[in-house]
């Protein structure tokens, strides 16, 4: 027989057809089918190969938790393991089966099935271990070519966006549950958040005709009537086709929701949005799971859950077949066995586990009344076919076989409740003696479980279990008449497995679908000891597939506990894990933001740099300006050698708008920078500067900056660019919890000043063109002093400092002016030779002048010692950060690694940074002894003024060295540089320059 | 001001105001010489704002505020001020102004968009007006104002470009 469609009470009509390809041919379905649908409209039962074994599979379920029907979808970027029970059809999806080559009828792969009775459980563990290197270079390149199930998308794509929500209730599906507990939310104080995977709601009261009326309106008037009165609602938000895929602690929800369903992607917007939801309370309604029979040849096509065979007619309007065979050992099927009645088709046989007295009046009367041949007290042994079902053998308790022909099978091994979710949240569940499952017990967290998701099995009981649940909110009692023709309370014996009476090799009772795991296996694995539920699913990758075992996983658990001769609950449960079902890893990263992906800080001055040829480096989030092009054809070598050399003869300004600003003040201010800080701040004079060092509690250098002392309440000093957010945090840190006693307070200020460094020897000159009416001479602003002065409507603070070794100053001024300042030195400074320079210049001119850039010549191991900053400890003062460290055998002792400068004696040779000092002249070509190690490169550049590479190295000792020649090795020659080792300052060393 | 963005249930103006941190103890005489400068009263509780239509004044932390004039205000007048606090050896208060970004956004749908650059609770029962936050918006430390039907979201100046680019693509999306 064939499928045909339901044209009286579907959800899928026929108004619309839809053209597909699968497989390369061309078929029709309709507006709302997935492929599954579709394909079973179209009398395709065979939808791809399993997993290792290559058999043919078709269509088990009706939708998640489908374990065979797989496949990949061409028009959408090749998309994977797409479930064809979940994704809808649109004219023009291209669909094709996976697993199998060259076709899905002739699959080579299926000689596996024929040698299956070598891959049993373990097989991998087993086999694969020799002879020596077999693995890396033949065993795991097969595995990985012949492994997995489809193929990778052909490139990646921005999938999907992300959004927040923050809600007082979260309704996890919008079935009869989920409807009614959302009906009581409606217009209360409460915000909802109502999810559906489907897109439509209703969930099996779209799937089933179980409930034939609810208010005295049809269901599906019900459905329509309530839904408009949750849309009204203005405190609850419906997403449909959004699946809640993972439950977190403290009630926080990742749920998917697919914008693209039923059409193609749009090539614009991204077709996913995750939803990371934060709630108060969760209401899980998300129904239940059915689960399957282990037979022999359980996974024939056309073996399929009777649950979703009823689905497929009233969901989506095909039946999948007019004479089907049902196979049950509860009271479920009744529904199904009605439905096909109502529409006139008549099932081939039906076969009952049960015995006569625990069947209900209504079923036996159906099979009597419409003369289909019932077998009680029996069950299905096995199913034979080519490909496809064609024979069942039924067993009857006096353990005769009767054979008989049938297309399809619909088995029912019961109802699990889909404690997923719940689990997730850390729920505990428990074994339900009664309807033999598992279902909550004990919420975690904020979770109340009601419905079938509940193990409430019973419709009159679902009003009553929803009002005392959800008393706490305190709403109005729910007051609702539900009709149905269904047998009141689920009835069911137990049974996981049917004994097969054929032993054939190629005869398969499975267990896990998916993974191709079957009953045989678990036995095996508990045979060889891996008794524990969790060993042995790893063992025998039961429950390891992307459906996570949905409908099987309480079988294995079943046959298990018959197999170690225990109680169910006392076999445990393996632990489900998010997802729910399987997400794309860009549906988690997000859309591509590019330039978004990190948050860029621009100083106010950037407008001017981008016009001006820079080319910005990183700085944390900061864009620096690194250097500037002078024309296209510059390099960064060029460019910075010219920048240099033209500040050493004229003058140059940088942004450094970026280094860190805080402003301490209060009336301890003089004793928290003391303490903060290694040098002596006491008797310095107001309205001066002095360089400062920061250490960590270790000693060790943690970051440097310019303390300006407005008086003995009132400072600003000045971090480093990367260190600024640090350094503020630990000063804070340390007021608030060493020194709560002091009075002192904090402000971070980097961002009120944009600032500027005014360096060379033509820099005294522009500043006075700019700040005309100030004093700029030696005598009344010498070097480390600093002034306030008005500027338009603000005012602007001047530092004679330098970072470069040239007479310098440094500008703070608001950003509202930052612009207009700028511009305005080099409408006086251009003739003066005033250039713009980047950071690298900056590194290379205080790298002349042997000043230290925390960080590059540091590393987190180095005291003001090592690098002969002993002039900057306070070493009268009572105490400072890392003060105790400084004394400590390992930070005085001799031969630690100290700063020193290098200098090559081939003065041509060029030294890189990072390279090892040695005492070797060449490293052999093969290393056979460790080569002592003196130290390493901290900073190195070719000086333009020199004409010859400075560089500065921490190696042991390196004090006592000075003078001494040793060799640095190089990236590319095994030949080292031969060096000599100097004082770390290779300009000015008298400061002239600094001072002039 | 500048308009940002204005579509329906959302419009984004960025604003020119002048700010100033102010850091001291409320049980000495800071409390004074702010209501003797502006004519307020330092709110006590944390994150509370306390606004007229020129100024607004919200606790940040115990021993921290936050002053926005509302309205066009010449720095200098911002510089006074702090200077005059600043007279109290025992208050710190620095000039924000310019240094941060200040954005009015209002709108039904305000929450709506700007939950998709950020996790915070905006809703009303959670985040009343006459409130102040300390968060990320769009990966941001920011601070979110509510005042009557709007929000004052800041951050800093630096950000500018980037968050006012965030905000129109989440807007886009």
């Amino acid at each position: 027989m064939t499928a045909s469609n339901n044209n009286k009470n579907s959800c899928v009509t026929d108004s619309n057809k839809v053209s597909f390809t699968f497989d390369g041919k061309k078929y029709f379905g309709f507006d709302g089918d997935t492929i599954a649908s579709a394909l079973l409209r179209n009398n395709i039962k065979i939808i791809g190969r399993s997993f290792k074994y290559h058999r043919p599979r078709g269509i088990y379920t009706c939708g998640i938790e489908e374990p065979n029907a797989l496949v990949q979808v061409l028009s959408e970027s090749n998309e994977p393991n797409t479930r064809a029970t979940v994704k809808k059809i649109y004219s023009g999806i291209n669909v094709l089966s996976q697993n199998r080559w060259p076709s899905l009828k002739n699959d080579f792969g299926y000689v596996n099935n024929l040698l299956s009775p070598l891959f049993s459980a373990g097989f991998y563990y087993k086999t694969f271990m020799g002879p020596k290197g077999f693995w890396k270079n033949i065993y795991e390149p097969l595995i990985r070519r012949t492994a997995g199930l489809g193929k990778p998308p052909k490139e990646f794509r921005s999938k999907s966006i992300h959004n927040h929500h923050n809600v007082d209730i979260v309704i996890v599906g919008a079935g009869l549950a989920g409807l009614l507990a959302a009906s009581k939310f409606i217009d209360s104080e409460y915000d909802v958040i109502l999810l559906e995977q489907d897109n439509m709601l209703g969930g099996s009261l779209n799937s089933s005709q179980k409930i034939k009326t609810i208010e005295n309106l049809e269901t599906r008037e019900w459905l329509k009537k309530i839904e408009n009165l949750i849309k009204k609602s203005k405190n609850i938000k419906i997403f449909k086709n959004t699946l809640a895929t993972s439950y977190n602690q403290t009630n926080h929800i990742i749920a998917l929701e697919d914008n693209s369903v039923g059409k193609p992607l749009a090539s614009h917007k991204p077709e996913l949005i995750l939803h990371k939801i934060r709630t108060k309370h969760t209401i899980l309604s998300n129904g239940h799971i059915e689960r399957l029979i282990s037979f022999r040849n359980n996974d024939l096509p056309g073996v399929m859950l009777a649950g979703s065979f009823e689905k497929y007619i009233f969901r989506y309007g095909v039946i999948p077949e007019t004479e089907p065979i049902i196979f049950t050992n509860n009271s479920s099927t009744f529904s199904l066995l009605k439905s096909l009645i109502d529409l006139g088709c008549k099932p081939k046989a039906y076969i009952d586990v049960r015995d006569e007295s625990l069947i209900d009046k209504k079923t036996k009367n159906i099979l009597e009344t419409n003369k289909i041949p019932f077998y009680f007290s029996s069950e299905v042994e096995g199913c034979d076919g080519s490909q496809m079902l064609e024979t069942i053998s039924i067993r009857n308790k006096e353990m005769q076989i009767k054979k008989i022909k049938g297309s399809m099978l619909c088995i029912s091994g019961g109802i699990n409740p889909d404690v997923h979710l719940f689990t997730q949240s850390k729920g505990l569940i428990k074994w339900d003696e009664k309807y033999l499952t598992f279902r909550p017990e004990t919420a975690f967290q904020n979770t109340i479980t009601i419905g079938s998701a509940n193990g409430n099995f019973n419709f009159n009981k679902i009003i009553e279990e929803i009002n005392e649940k959800l008393s706490l909110f305190k709403l109005k009692e729910l007051k609702i008449d539900l009709e149905s023709d269904c047998p009141e309370d689920l009835n069911i014996v137990e049974l996981w497995e049917t004994i097969s009476e054929k032993k054939s090799f190629w005869s398969k009772s499975f267990i896990d679908i998916q993974n191709d795991v079957t009953t045989k296996d678990l036995r095996q694995a508990v045979t060889e000891g891996f008794d524990r539920i969790e060993h042995l699913k790893r063992f025998t990758t039961n429950s390891m597939g992307t459906d996570q075992g949905k409908i099987s996983s309480i079988n294995s658990l079943g046959i298990v506990s018959k197999i170690l001769k225990k109680n169910i609950s006392e076999v445990g449960t393996t632990i489900y894990r998010p997802p729910y079902a399987p997400l794309s890893f860009s549906a988690i990263a997000g859309r591509s933001t590019y330039e978004f992906y990190d948050p860029t800080r621009k100083t106010s001055i950037h407008s001017w740099h981008v016009k001006n040829r820079a080319i910005f480096e990183d700085v944390g989030q900061w864009k620096r300006p690194w250097y500037f092009k002078k024309n296209n054809k510059e390099n960064m070598y060029e460019a910075v050698q010219r920048e240099s050399k033209e500040l050493r003869n004229a003058a140059g300004i940088l942004d450094g708008s970026t280094l860190g600003k805080i402003e301490i003040k209060g009336k301890d201010a003089l004793e928290f920078v003391n303490l903060i800080y290694t040098n002596a701040f006491t008797k310095m004079k107001p309205m001066t500067a002095r360089y400062a060092l920061m250490l960590g509690e270790d000693g060790m250098i943690k970051d440097d900056g310019i303390v300006c002392k407005i008086n003995d309440q009132h400072f600003i000093v000045t971090t480093t660019t990367g260190g600024a957010a640090k350094v503020l945090s630990d000063m804070e840190e340390y007021a608030q919890t060493e020194w709560p006693h002091l009075n002192v307070y904090l402000n971070s200020i980097t961002e009120q000043f944009s600032t500027f460094n005014i360096s060379g020897p033509k820099s005294r000159a522009i500043m006075r063109k700019v700040f005309s009416n100030i004093d700029f001479s030696n005598e009344k602003f010498p070097f480390m002093s600093f002034k306030k002065v008005n500027y338009l409507d603000t005012q602007v603070r001047i530092l004679r400092a330098s970072f470069t070794g040239e007479l310098g100053y440094e500008v703070y001024i608001s950003p509202k002016y930052g612009l207009e300042l700028w511009e305005k030195f080099f409408r006086y400074g251009e003739n003066l030779g005033l250039i713009p320079y980047g950071t690298e210049t900056m590194h290379l001119l205080r790298a002349e002048k042997g000043y230290i850039v925390v960080g590059q010549d540091t590393d987190g191991t180095v005291t003001p010692l090592d690098l002969n900053l002993n002039w900057m400890i306070g070493k009268n003062k009572k105490d400072f950060i890392g003060k105790r460290s400084l004394s400590r055998s390992d930070t005085s002792r001799k031969g630690r690694k100290q700063l020193v400068g290098i200098l090559a004696v081939d003065k041509s040779k060029i030294i890189e940074e990072g390279q090892h000092v040695v005492e070797k002249s060449s490293i052999p070509a093969k290393i056979k002894f460790p080569i002592k190690y003196l130290g390493h490169i901290t900073s190195s550049y070719h000086s333009p003024t020199l004409n010859y590479y400075v560089a500065m190295a921490m190696i042991e000792g390196g004090n006592e060295l000075i003078g001494k020649k040793f060799y640095v090795t190089q990236n590319k020659s095994l030949e080292n540089i031969n060096v000599e080792i100097v004082k770390p300052i290779f300009l000015d060393p008298e400061n002239k320059r600094l001072l002039s | 001001m500048r308009e940002i963005f204005s579509i329906s249930g959302i419009d984004i103006f960025q604003r020119d105001f002048n700010q100033i941190m102010i850091r001291g103890n409320e049980h000495d005489q800071l409390n004074q010489i702010v209501n003797k400068e502006i004519s307020l009263n330092l709110p006590n509780k944390n994150l509370q704002v306390i606004n007229n239509d020129n100024i607004l004044i919200a606790k940040h932390s115990f021993d921290q505020w936050n002053l926005i004039y509302l309205k066009d205000q010449y720095h200098k007048d911002a510089l006074n001020l702090v200077s005059n606090l600043n007279s109290n050896d025992q208050i710190l208060a620095s000039d924000y102004s310019h240094g941060q970004v200040y954005f009015d956004i209002s709108g039904e749908k305000k929450n709506y968009y700007l939950n998709k650059l950020t996790h915070f609770d905006l809703r009303l029962k959670k985040f009343p007006v006459n409130t102040m936050a300390q968060t990320l918006i769009a990966r941001i430390d920011c601070s979110i104002y509510h005042l009557k039907e709007r929000y004052i979201v800041t951050c800093n100046k630096s950000f500018e470009d980037y968050f006012i680019q965030r905000l129109t693509d989440s807007i886009n999306l």
